[in-house]
């Protein structure tokens, strides 16, 4: 692999990460104040982005590596984003959901290994 | 849990859990398409490639896509009712469907590794989903 496969790999997963978590926020927000407000609307408009992003990165990627070889990358996802829920959404993390997430993240990447 | 709308959400095909399952699905389908139309139109010498943007030649992949903004859509509702601590492990299911769903509709093999893996995902999904599963014995 290529370093600038790499860096395209973790921009992508990067992207996909703080994408959901800004989106959280926007819904979250909304369930609040509804969805006519300009901050939901910027809120989920960078979501969105971010997501359009890590996609076509994605699409790029599967043009040159096997679907079966990218998906350990996107395992990793489950744990950033529960740590980052956690640090930076405040939502409650017990031993339990971490323990379950990091099982969730060492499987996925065995399977896509084996 | 610190998500107060887990305690007042809709029933029916409001349920969040319902919409967490059709995003799954969506997901799921999207994927193999994916793969396919990026495969179909694949130009690997071509460095505009790296942008993803070619695929977009492919009608599978706008199907894909289509696919996509529709779980899109029901996990943002998701997301309104549920901790993603909760739901995005849970959403991870997917990645022990496909390989299933090739086992089961390819007849493809699964290797001792890949079958613990599966393994280890299903006990940590269990891990995830059985707090959830306390709060609505307790609605």
């Amino acid at each position: 692999m290529s370093a600038l496969a790499f860096f395209l790999i973790v921009v992508s997963l990067l992207s996909f990460v703080a994408a959901q978590l800004i989106l959280k926020r926007a819904m979250e927000f909304s369930a609040a104040n509804g969805l006519r407000n300009s901050r939901f609307v910027s809120l989920a408009a960078i979501g969105v982005a971010l997501m359009t992003i890590s996609f076509f990165l994605t699409l790029g990627l599967l043009q040159r590596f096997d679907l079966s070889y990218l998906y350990p990358f996107q395992g990793l996802s489950v744990i950033f984003i529960t740590l980052l829920a956690a640090v930076a959404l405040k939502e409650n993390l017990s031993a339990r959901l971490m323990l379950g997430a990091l099982l969730i993240t060492a499987g996925i990447v065995l399977v896509s290994i084996s | 849990m610190t998500n107060d709308h887990t305690r007042h959400r809709p029933t029916g095909f409001g349920n969040p859990w319902l919409q967490l399952g059709l995003s799954v699905l969506c997901v799921f389908v999207s994927e193999f398409l994916l793969k396919r139309g990026a495969t179909d139109v694949a130009e690997p010498d071509s460095a505009f490639s790296w942008t993803g943007i070619n695929g977009l030649k492919s009608p599978l992949v706008w199907w894909a896509i289509l696919l996509i903004i529709a779980s899109f859509i029901s996990w943002l509702y998701v997301l309104r009712y549920v901790p993603i601590t909760v739901a995005y492990p849970l959403s991870r299911v997917v990645d022990i469907l496909v390989p299933l769903g090739c086992w089961i509709f390819l007849g493809e093999l699964i290797s001792t590794t890949r079958w613990c893996g599966i393994a280890l995902v299903v006990v940590g999904l269990g891990l995830v989903a059985k707090p959830v599963a306390q709060i609505e014995e307790r609605l």
